[in-house]
């Protein structure tokens, strides 16, 4: 009995792991494969858009990865990716490699208070001494004597890595800050929180999902705005790349071209909080 | 053991037919595959644990992370300090505040209150030690924060919302050990008690509460271990910040929780130092239980 048992367990298991394998060979074929690499801010525009692209086109797949900006570039010009996507433009020094830019997106980060806090504008300079822990009272700013309570994002964060790129450069982050693993928490934490003051991606100023409001500092002078970022002039924002070795050609110019198109810019990208390049050189 | 034995040996042992026999055999070696697969589990993890925990001791210094005070992924510094002393403060505040609510609510279920009282109160508790600890945790951001944000002026997030939310936690396993060693305290000692002319109260707090004395240190123990252990409400109410905190309304964090915020993306030494960590608690809980065990052959 026991070895009857234990025979219907290895038949089993052998079913198992052979019929999906089976799945496979009969599923489509796939003629073409695209490959992506790069960036993990831009994975939700390259994954959700790879898998929309495979939908029109059965024949071509997208295969994507995220390892860092860095990593992207360095694939694509070895000719390891067709694709390499960079939250970050090319390095003076990246500049022989003959690759390619088309900007598919905009990211902006706003700096966020409650509705209630006196202060509007900060510049470059005085977010860095507020988030490295060098000013602690809002009244050094221009606001009320109230002390000035953190909110950061978890080290995860891409949000939280570009910010600190941006804005932080050297300076290191002040460790008291209290530390939140996500957008809506930080939007809901500060906006009911008097002396407090975050950062979040700036398609999420604006209640979507909640009643409470936050007030979206200008930094320099200039409000955050789909507008100001994609022209450059608010500094907290940056450009999404896709990067090729050469004029993209074939099946990788037919996926740019979808991720270029409104189908992707108007749903994707405004989705995951991105701009659409659309918005370049609006006034 | 063979059935000729059994035939041949006493009259009940003859009762028995073989097919029972070997039911009752089967039945004692599934038991203790039960018990044998748990400890291999509890081994296989410790082991595990610890063999991903080890090169802290070769790639870091044991005495670095057990003594820095800086925990930060991005310049791979891995103290742990603060994030020890973080869980000293919440668990023994937390602690503090729930240990005489429970012991309270222990002595009302076993001494004071009338047997239809008892009714009510008694599943009330048993029904507030299965609340998943993510809800305590979502009453405690979403609710219990807000309030002290209100009060306090800062963002709510600090030792004060998590002692509060954590002593909600451990209070109904507090109270129902509590309660288990009262109960256990012979009638006749409250009615030796009561003979000698005292009343309810010098009752309780002369005689009865001291007697249970051990068992009720025993429940502290086990309460201490759950709040410790605790990690998702934490997470939720602490902030987040590894530091020494500057108060107990500003923001700090606790080994458990800390865990869990750097695990989706720890790699290489930081991975190294979360097992390190996970060690840690491994070994508090270790001395927790040892605790208990020494203390119930104090009893004994």
């Amino acid at each position: 009995m026991h070895r009857r048992a234990l025979l219907a367990g290895v038949v089993l298991i052998a079913l198992l792991l052979v019929v999906p394998l089976a799945g496979c060979a009969s599923g489509p074929k796939h003629t073409e494969q695209i490959t992506v690499s790069g960036s993990t801010t831009l994975l939700p525009i390259a994954e959700q858009s790879g898998e929309a692209f495979h939908k029109h086109h059965p024949e071509i797949s997208v295969l994507v990865s995220g390892l860092g900006s860095s990593a992207g570039i360095e694939a694509v010009s070895a000719g390891t990716a067709n694709i390499g996507t960079s939250s970050r433009d090319l390095k003076p020094e990246e500049g022989p490699l003959g690759l390619i830019d088309t900007p598919v997106a905009y990211d902006g980060i706003a700096v966020i208070v409650s509705p209630g806090n006196r202060v509007d504008n900060l510049t470059m300079e005085q977010l860095r001494d507020i988030f490295s822990g060098k000013i602690t009272n809002w009244k050094d700013v221009g606001g009320e004597d109230r002390p000035i309570d953190l909110v950061n994002r978890d080290e995860a964060s891409g949000t939280r890595e570009a910010f600190k790129k941006i804005v932080m450069g050297d300076a290191s982050f002040d460790t008291r800050a209290a530390v939140l693993p996500g957008t809506g928490q930080v939007r809901d934490v500060v906006a009911r929180a008097q002396g407090a003051v975050g950062y979040i991606s700036l398609g999420f100023v604006e209640p979507r999902f909640s009643d409470v409001r936050v007030k979206a500092l200008t930094v320099d002078g200039v409000t955050a705005s789909d507008v100001t970022v994609a022209n450059s002039t608010y500094p907290i924002g940056r450009t999404l790349h896709f990067f090729t070795k050469g004029e993209p050609t074939g099946a990788t110019k037919q996926y740019i071209d979808f991720v270029l198109s409104d189908e992707v810019q108007k749903g994707v990208v405004v989705d995951a909080g991105f701009i659409p390049i659309a918005m370049r050189g609006a006034q | 053991m063979s059935p000729e034995e059994t035939r041949s040996g006493t009259k009940t042992l003859q009762l028995v037919s073989r097919s029972t026999y070997v039911r009752e055999w089967i039945l004692q070696a599934l038991f203790f595959a039960c018990a044998f697969v748990f400890v291999l589990a509890v081994a296989l993890i410790f082991v595990f644990v610890g063999w991903k925990a080890l090169p802290i001791f070769t790639d870091y210094s044991f005495w670095k992370f057990i003594s820095g005070t800086e925990w930060s992924a991005s310049s791979q510094q891995f103290g742990i300090l603060p994030l020890i002393v973080g869980s000293l403060i919440v668990t023994l505040g937390a602690l503090a505040l729930g240990t005489p609510l429970a012991v309270g609510t222990a002595v009302f279920l076993s001494d004071v209150a009338s047997p239809r009282v008892r009714k009510f109160v008694r599943p009330a508790v048993e029904l507030l030690a299965g609340i998943p600890s993510v809800v305590y945790g979502f009453f405690g951001i979403i609710l219990l924060r807000a309030v002290v944000a209100r009060f306090t002026g800062t963002l709510g997030f600090g030792a004060f919302t998590a002692w509060i939310v954590l002593a909600i936690m451990i209070v109904p396993t507090l109270a129902a050990l509590s309660e288990d060693a009262l109960l256990s305290i012979p009638e006749g000692i409250r009615e030796a008690s009561y003979a000698m002319g005292a009343t309810q109260w010098q009752t309780i707090y002369k005689v009865v509460v001291p007697a249970a004395k051990i068992g009720i240190i025993d429940a502290i123990i086990l309460g201490m271990g759950r709040a410790i252990g605790e990690t998702m409400a934490v997470l939720m109410v602490v902030g987040n910040a590894p530091v020494f905190p500057k108060g107990i309304f500003a923001p700090l964090s606790t080994m458990t929780s800390q865990i869990v915020m750097d695990m989706p993306y720890a790699v290489g030494l930081h991975r190294t130092a979360l097992f390190a960590m996970a060690a840690m608690l491994f070994v508090f809980s270790m001395l927790l239980v040892a605790s208990v065990r020494l203390l119930s052959r104090l009893r004994d």
